[in-house]
């Protein structure tokens, strides 16, 4: 809660700062005299700064960001069509994520200091240190141009009769039995998908790879060999379990990392997600859209570190919610 | 005998190998499997499908309300799926052509505009449309006030002022398929800006706007643009009808015209998919009725996705799109693409986009008041390597406020030549108006005179053009004796500046200006230099220059707009009003094989061409 009334506070006194007439800014450069009294008026412009600090913070409390000044709808409904589709890509990137970091990382450090663990350290620090813009404009060339497999546009809906349900495209095809449009949707996602995961993955299997160079030689993994446990055994209960605290944290933070990189692969996918959205708000100084992005962009990385939070005693019974440490 | 740990690391490798094997074959698989043309949207690498075209561009529509969208991607949907009365006659931007009006008149003096309607003409949804419709599109627009209503509102009114006022609410009142005689009452007032006469035919009355009772030369071009569409009023009022002031949310993301092409979907942030009106009015039409802006469409479908240019470049590069609109500092890129066409457009096409110049005002910044400093200014800027830096050649100097390629540039520019670099002159004329200037050779003119105060350069951030050309102008001055800080902001809060009234206390009174066509009418531009008092106009208010341009815009006689032009023209250079910089070209990008785009500098379909119904493959 401190967390998002801080975000809050911050986000409001940056938009306050950045323009010398807010009201000019949302109605429009040629908008009539009498639009630009009547937007000052409905967000309260003129009003002494912590009334309109009042109003802001209840209007984050309800949920009610109010209309959008460019397309005159509500930005709860908005945000309600944006934001399952960066769900739906930040979902299976996630997925993309844990599997191939989990899976590298756990090589990685079992096979240390050999072949495999050097070219598996140079793919994820290279896809890590490359731009979102540079890496997701080659997977299109790539994957999209030069060997055409995957389409480089959208999530599919063009020309697709549907019926959201959750808004998330391949989620409701699935559940409407629409099978070419869950084919077509599935088709759209795997590059933009795996192209965001790539470009933020790198961190998961370095953690992964240290957690595991932490635990392989520790005493308690010694004592269950020492027990006769089967190598298997070992690695899985006592090795990669342990291994998955640090890295539990880590993906919960990645969760994060990706919204960020949502702002520029939807833009290069036209992929009809949050990130897009917050990009033309930036660009437009649409700040009652900006203020709502932001706002969900926090509850979002505060649900990722809640979850991760539930994670741990599952990994570790030492461990209960409630308590440090 | 392998160790037990050993043994753990092949198995483990095995494992690691299986399911890999395992993925790949699911994913040979799953793609064996699939249905490419019925499951995907037009992909990398196959055969476009020729009944649709795929077209590319960075820029979003606002708002699909024709009485509300502002930006080029707006009208460009607008213009297929909404219909005016008159639109530009081909690649014309002074002829024009009836689209819902079969013919027009024009009363002598110029103030009444009379149309005889086309019949049978109808939504796609089977509405009809008639003169109490277009009464009513015009009216909206009008009562819901939104930025771009001002282009009507130059002209025509809600109201009389003294007897009538049309209201939101007797907008929504009215049946107009068979209005009740009070309803007729209204529509059919003749002290209105908007007068029906019949069913078929209706007038409008100048006057009643804020030009005041004078006709205007461009009120044709008003009416082309999408805020004098036609509107379906039974489909408004079931999407909350008309407000006064305010914009409707429902018809933001719907549309409902009388075009070749219906809205299919809109999914913001990814793309526009439009069909072919199978309803569409024109089709019944015999060919010599026809004109190339309401034949039916040839293709079925347009989709329009929004994206970067690199990426836009990249999908022109696969065949997924076939038509894509990037700026012109990508030329040197497009034109070596294989199978694609590249062609720079002339300069009119660069002018509707946008003209830039340097504003300097006097209100703000005293020394500006200085004619000489202003000249000194206008001989200190390299406008060559503008030119050739920023936009590779691909930029025309101009001399203003007629922006190049418009109607009268050549005659009211006549014997004048675009400003031209000379920094020995420009450090002179600096030491004149005294203070101290540095010459080319470094040394020093004037030096007991007063040191340039440093002023605020202010540019559009969001503009890679404007801040490579704001830096290279930073550099240019610096070194004559003008220190500029250059001051960025995003678009949105740097045009909110320019486009203020001036003040002595603004923080930016220098800058890149700019101006792009509301509609195409050479009057249109010469205003907004000239009589808007704007700090990004230098707040310059000659009474002089504003009454030419008032004679220019209410006059039909090309004599006497011509003189007006050339007097305001010179008037303003001689007096470096605004130091006219640069018009950036324009380019069409498309795979060979597309054909029948008509271009005209008033389009917005992939910037350069009005409407998509022409176009299609040529095999």
């Amino acid at each position: 809660m401190f967390v998002l009334l801080g975000v809050a506070l911050i986000v409001f006194f940056i938009s306050h700062v950045l323009s010398p007439n807010p009201a000019i800014l949302w109605a429009g450069p040629k908008a009539h005299p009498e639009t630009v009294k009547a937007v000052a008026q409905e967000y309260h412009l003129n009003d002494p700064i912590l009334v309109q600090l009042y109003y802001f913070l209840l209007a984050l409390l309800t949920f009610n960001f109010g209309p959008d000044p460019q397309t005159g709808r509500p930005i709860a409904s908005e945000i309600l069509f944006y934001a399952p589709n960066t769900l739906e890509l930040v979902l299976a990137s996630m997925l993309v994520i844990i599997v191939l970091g989990i899976g590298l990382g756990y090589i990685s450090g079992m096979r240390f200091g050999t072949k495999v663990d050097s070219a598996i350290r140079v793919f994820y620090l290279t896809t890590w240190s490359t731009p979102y813009y540079l890496g997701a404009i080659v997977a299109v060339l790539v994957f999209a141009s030069y060997i055409p497999l995957f389409p480089s546009s959208g999530n599919g809906t063009v020309g697709f009769s549907y019926t959201p349900i959750t808004g998330i495209f391949v989620l409701d095809s699935a559940l409407q039995a629409n099978w070419p449009a869950l084919q077509s949707g599935v088709d759209h996602l795997i590059l933009p998908a795996t192209t965001l995961a790539l470009l933020s993955f790198g961190i998961v299997p370095r953690i992964m790879r240290s957690s595991i160079l932490d635990t392989r030689w520790s005493t308690h993994v010694k004592a269950a060999r020492a027990r006769g446990l089967g190598e298997g055994e070992v690695r899985r209960r006592h090795v990669l379990r342990n291994a998955l605290i640090d890295t539990t944290t880590v993906i919960a933070t990645t969760f994060g990392w990706l919204f960020s990189g949502t702002i520029i692969v939807e833009q290069i996918f036209a992929w009809p997600g949050i990130g897009q959205f917050s990009y033309s708000a930036i660009i437009s100084a649409n700040y009652p859209v900006l203020v709502a992005c932001v706002f969900v962009f926090t509850v979002g990385v505060i649900v990722a570190n809640f979850l991760a939070d539930v994670i741990y005693p599952l990994l570790d019974p030492r461990i209960t919610l409630g308590e440090g440490g | 005998m392998r160790s037990s740990k050993r043994r753990a690391v092949g198995r483990t490798v095995v494992v690691a190998i299986i399911v890999i094997v395992l993925i790949v074959a699911a994913g040979a698989a799953y793609f064996a499997a699939s249905n490419l043309p019925n499951s995907r949207t037009p992909t990398a690498g196959a055969t476009p499908v020729k009944t649709s075209l795929v077209l590319e561009e960075e820029d979003q529509p606002d708002t699909l309300d024709p009485a509300v969208t502002y930006v080029t991607p707006g009208w460009e949907v607008v213009d297929q799926v909404y219909q005016g009365l008159v639109t530009y006659n081909g690649s014309s931007t002074t002829s024009f052509v009836g689209v819902l009006a079969k013919a027009w008149t024009v009363s002598s003096d110029r103030m009444n505009y009379t149309f005889l309607l086309r019949q049978g003409v109808t939504f796609s949804n089977g509405d009809s449309f008639n003169a109490y419709v277009m009464w009513y599109s015009v009216y909206r627009t009008i009562a819901m006030a939104q930025a771009p209503y001002w282009i009507l509102n130059q002209n025509l009114a809600a109201g009389n002022g003294v007897t009538l006022n049309v209201t939101a609410a007797m907008l929504n009142s009215i049946n107009y398929s068979s209005p009740s005689p009070s309803n007729l009452t209204l529509m059919l007032n003749p002290h209105q800006s908007v007068q029906v006469l019949n069913s078929s035919a209706i007038r409008f009355n100048l006057g009643y706007g804020t030009n005041g009772m004078a006709p205007y030369s461009d009120f044709l071009a008003t009416l082309e643009t999408p805020m004098a569409m036609a509107v379906d009023p039974a489909f408004v009022s079931s999407h909350g009808g008309v407000t006064d002031g305010l914009p409707n949310g429902a018809m933001t993301t719907t549309a409902m015209g009388t075009g070749f092409y219906e809205l299919q979907s809109w999914i913001p942030g990814q793309s526009v998919s439009l069909v072919k009106n199978v309803n569409y009015w024109g089709a019944k039409l015999s060919k010599s009725e026809l004109n190339g802006a309401i034949s039916p469409a040839i293709l079925n479908n347009i989709i329009i996705y929004f994206k970067p240019a690199a990426a836009s470049i990249a999908d022109l590069r696969s065949g997924t799109a076939q038509m894509i609109f990037v700026p012109v500092t990508y030329y040197n890129v497009t034109n070596r693409l294989p199978g694609v066409t590249t062609r720079v457009l002339s300069p009119a096409y660069g002018s509707a986009e946008a003209v830039t110049y340097v504003y300097m005002d006097p209100l703000a910044f005293e020394p500006f008041n200085n004619t000489i400093v202003r000249e000194a200014i206008a001989y200190g800027i390299n406008y060559r390597v503008i030119t050739a830096n920023v936009f590779a050649g691909h930029a025309v100097q101009w001399v203003g406020p007629v922006p190049p390629g418009f109607q009268y540039y050549n005659e009211s520019t006549t014997g004048l030549s675009p400003y031209q670099y000379n920094a020995t002159k420009a450090a002179e004329l600096l030491a004149q108006a005294g203070y101290v200037s540095h010459l080319p050779s470094g040394a020093t003119l004037n030096a007991g005179g007063t040191p340039f105060p440093r002023v605020n350069f202010l540019y559009d951030s969001d503009s890679p053009t404007d801040t490579q050309a704001a830096q290279i102008i930073a550099t240019n001055l610096g070194a004559i004796g003008i220190t500029v800080s250059l001051s960025a902001l995003p678009y949105k809060t740097y045009s909110s500046v320019i486009f203020s009234s001036s003040t002595n206390t603004t923080s930016y009174p220098m800058g890149i200006g700019f101006y792009s066509e509301d509609y195409t009418a050479t009057s249109d531009y010469v205003y907004y230099f000239t009589s808007d008092n704007y700090i990004g106009t230098s707040n310059y208010a000659d009474a002089n220059v504003i009454a030419w341009t008032r004679t220019a815009s209410t006059s039909f006689d090309s004599a006497t707009s011509i003189s007006s032009y050339r007097n305001i023209t010179r008037a303003m250079y001689y007096n470096y009003t605004d130091i006219w910089l640069y018009v950036a070209e324009m380019m069409t990008v498309n795979q060979n094989g597309i054909t029948g785009m008509t271009p005209n500098p008033a389009g917005s379909a992939a910037a350069y061409f009005l409407y998509f119904n022409t176009v299609n493959y040529t095999s």
